[in-house]
């Protein structure tokens, strides 16, 4: 025992994690404050703001949908961009992942290598990549493709290899024992492990990309973007309003459709049985399942029965695979035309170096700093919404089902609506600058951040609650005492992530005029000076890899 | 040692009168048991996973509402408890859980400070926001359960045991005149397991706690308590002091058919 121990004990001892924590909690709370009073912001002034949106969807109202075919295809060509999209990204990704995880790495430096290429897809924004492949292979929607494909590869190949990794050990071991070789140890141990988390994934970004091709028709590759764009700028509300109404329909559904296919294939039927609002469905599944493998048993079976897992991921991979050929045949693309032009894009990525820091220096500067403000402050106000939205959400928190319900729809309302269009829709009824971006930002950060919170919420384990309660705490003390330190990790961990998507987002806010580096970037492009564009890039770049490895740095101490 | 059925209302700690408990599934947990505790008893609940032991703990402080008959501990009535008054006679209450429920990424010391909720006014969050004279019963508890050591150190890094008394410390933290364990040893070594269940009749000695606790090992439930009750399917299948039991009188209760009637006559023939 320390001499000191009589003293001290009874208030715990400062740790350097936890000054490090303070000192990022202080560094965060100080750029907020500086970020808003950079901007000029203003409680009042967003009062009125929101006064000045609410009187433009106003004018919206009601919707035309007098242009509806037009929509419609514009929609179907932005469902096959997401779908080709996703389809890139998964050819891409597999053998990338299977470099970049330890278990089927072939070496440590290709291992490092797979890595690094992952996590640089990632931190160039789809749209920035959009306007790049849009200047080689002119407007259209296949820049879009490629660029979504591109982007892509950061979240899918981490999370690819990230299943890979979670392949227990054992299979693995006892396959490599009976002599099988590295390719036949992969398929037979760790693919089937990996599968039904690579096929959730899959399904997660396809879901991602047919919100973001959305708007790639913000910088000419393809979809329906550019007709809420043209709209608006020629005030023709009613149509505008008509088209964001389509998108609605259809992100909202993908998001409903994904969240249940997901939920099947990663949860199998016994899993269902548990949870008493499936219990009937599932009791029949299973009931149907013994029946079929025990009729494969009787009959001396020699292939695998359909079981419900089996017919369900099935279905969903000849479903996803049945749209790529319907995607592939019909959409706008005249492949003859723009396949030779493909060695074009190494001609411009070529062009944007050497990257010229110098022409627009200043311009420069200030862009980057208000993207960062602007991110900061989206960030910042979107969690002071989020976490009592959540509250209301997480349904072990507000045992008020019919409470914690409409607080879901209305997240997912607003979810529906992608960032950029609601940036476009700000702009329209503030202006050009930063202060239309950032609401649209708070605005999307709080419905997707809310939602994020209120699984966490719901992940808070009962036992430590109930023990609580048991000591006679009331609600409230309860839980501050069991939920919050619980809680907290989840909580830091979201912050940091919805940080850093919100800083990849308020670069590209300036494409549709909503304040920061993105004006600079697209008006670089168009006057064709791409080593500006290329200074730009690397700019962005480095914000994004800067957050990155703050964020990793917060997450270790949180460990 | 006392007699079961003639004492005196005030020195009757828990009273349980034909107590039914319907959860919203349709299972029936409890069917219609009646238990009086006296004061100070040590008293071992025994029956298969699913008798309805657990839950029967859990309407002793009001953790579940019973669907009929009444709940007496320490005088109160806790059927008819709530809010407030329930949560008054909670914190008298102590009760052990077999998942420890301890806030893992919190301090030991934030842990047991969680058992003096009921005695403080308003939310706490960190070991700083609690009085200090409430540390230093903390750390008395700590003490108590050998593990002062790591009062700072984060509940997550023990081992199964430890956690375990941590969890005791908690209770003691309520100065409980009852103290309520449901399986605190199922998720522990033997070794464990003894130190553990040790501490608490130690500590019950000491205090002068009555205490009730589930446990699945019946030879633990004999070598420790001085009564043991029987649960199966909600029933109470037998009540006796363990004095007068043997092991394997014990164990038909863990016979997954056969009807009260049936256990006694086999009992008496083994004892033949």
């Amino acid at each position: 025992m320390s001499p000191s121990a009589t003293r001290e004990r009874l208030s715990p001892p400062v740790t350097a994690t936890q000054v490090q924590l303070f000192i990022f909690t202080v560094v965060c709370l100080a750029a907020f404050v500086w970020s808003w009073i950079f901007l000029g912001m203003s409680f009042s002034g967003i009062t009125s703001s929101f006064g000045d949106v609410s009187r433009l969807v106003k004018r919206m109202v009601p919707p035309d949908f007098s242009n509806l075919s037009n929509i419609v295809d514009a929609t179907i060509e932005t469902v096959w961009m997401a779908v080709m999209g996703t389809a890139g990204a998964i050819v891409l990704s597999f053998p990338l992942a299977l470099g970049a995880a330890r278990n089927t790495s072939p070496h440590p430096t290709i291992r490092y290598i797979c890595r690094t290429v992952i996590s640089l897809t990632r931190a160039v924004p789809d749209l920035v990549l959009g306007a790049v492949f849009v200047s080689a292979l002119s407007i259209g929607p296949l820049p879009g493709v490629l660029a979504l494909a591109i982007h892509s590869i950061g979240m899918v190949g981490k999370l690819f290899a990230d299943a890979i990794e979670q392949a227990a050990e054992a299979p693995r071991e006892a396959t490599i024992s009976v002599g099988a070789t590295r390719r036949q140890t992969t398929r037979a141990s760790i693919l089937p492990q990996a599968m039904p988390s690579m096929i959730a994934t899959a399904l997660f970004r396809l879901e991602i990309n047919i919100r973001a091709s959305t708007v790639l028709g913000l910088v000419g590759a393809g979809g329906i973007g550019v007709l809420i764009q043209t709209s608006l700028r020629s005030l023709d509300y009613e149509s505008a309003l008509g088209a964001v109404a389509v998108i609605f329909v259809v992100v909202t559904a993908v998001e409903l459709l994904s969240v249940r296919i997901r939920s099947a294939i990663l949860g199998d039927a016994a899993a269902l049985s548990q949870s008493s609002r499936h219990g009937w469905f599932s009791q029949r599944i299973i009931a149907r399942d013994t029946r079929v493998n025990r009729k494969s048993f009787e009959t001396r079976a020699l292939s695998p029965p359909w079981t419900w897992d089996r017919m369900f991921s099935t279905a969903t991979i000849s479903g996803f695979l049945l749209a790529l050929a319907v995607a592939v045949l019909t959409i706008d693309i005249d492949w003859a035309r723009t396949v030779p032009l493909m060695p074009q894009i190494i001609t411009v990525f070529g062009d944007l170096f050497p990257p010229d820091f110098t022409t627009v220096r200043s311009e420069m500067v200030t862009g980057i700093v208000e993207s960062v403000v602007i991110a900061v402050i989206a960030t910042g106000l979107g969690l002071l919404i989020a976490v009592p939205l959540s509250l209301l959400a997480a349904r072990n928190i507000m045992t008020k089902r019919i409470l914690s319900t409409v607080t879901r729809l209305v997240m997912l309302a607003f979810r529906g609506i992608p960032e950029l269009i609601i940036a476009v829709i700000f702009v329209s009824a503030m202006g050009l600058g930063p202060v239309p971006g950032t609401l649209a930002l708070t605005v999307v950060t709080a419905s997707f951040s809310a939602k994020l919170f209120a699984e966490a919420l719901e992940e808070v384990d009962a036992a430590p609650r109930e023990a609580v309660l048991a000591v006679g705490a009331g609600k409230i003390q309860e839980f501050f005492a069991s939920v919050v330190p619980q809680f907290m990790p989840a909580f830091t961990g979201h912050f940091l992530y919805i940080l850093d998507v919100n800083l990849r987002s308020s670069t590209v806010l300036g494409i549709v005029g909503g304040g920061g580096i993105g004006f600079l970037l697209l008006n670089s492009m168009r006057v064709l000076e791409f080593q500006t564009t290329g200074a730009i890039v690397m700019a962005i770049f480095g914000i994004v890899l800067a957050i990155e490895l703050i964020g990793n740095w917060v997450r270790q101490l949180l460990r | 040692m006392q007699v079961i059925n003639t004492v005196a209302d005030s020195d009757v700690a828990v009273k349980v009168t034909s107590l039914s408990k319907r959860f919203p599934n349709g299972t029936l947990a409890l069917d219609n048991v009646s238990l009086e505790v006296p004061r100070g008893q040590v008293l071992a609940l025994i029956g298969l996973s699913g008798s309805g032991k657990s839950t029967l703990l859990r309407t002793l402080n009001g953790l579940h509402a019973p669907t009929g008959g009444k709940v007496v501990v320490q005088g109160t009535d806790v059927s008819t408890a709530n809010g407030k008054s329930l949560r008054k006679l909670r914190h008298h209450i102590g009760f052990v859980f077999q998942q420890f429920g301890l806030v893992g990424r919190a301090t030991c010391m934030e842990n047991v400070l969680v058992g003096s909720l009921g005695s403080l006014r308003g939310p706490r969050l960190g070991v700083r926001s609690y009085p200090v004279a409430l540390r230093r019963k903390a750390l008395e508890q700590l003490e108590r359960v050998g593990l002062s050591e790591q009062a700072f150190q984060r509940a997550d890094t023990l081992s199964g045991g430890q956690m375990q008394r941590v969890a005791i410390a908690r209770s003691l933290m309520q100065e409980p005149s009852v103290l309520l364990a449901d399986e605190p040893v199922a998720s522990l070594d033997p070794e464990s397991a003894n130190q553990v269940l040790d501490l608490i009749l130690r500590i019950a000695r000491e205090d002068g706690m009555t205490v009730i606790c589930t446990l699945h090992q019946v030879e633990l439930a004999l070598g420790w308590s001085d009564r043991i009750v029987g649960l199966r399917a909600g029933q109470v299948v037998l009540d006796q002091m363990n004095a007068q039991l043997s092991q394997d009188q014990v164990m038909e209760v863990y016979r997954a058919t056969g009807t009260p009637m049936q256990f006694e006559t086999e009992s008496a023939l083994q004892s033949a």
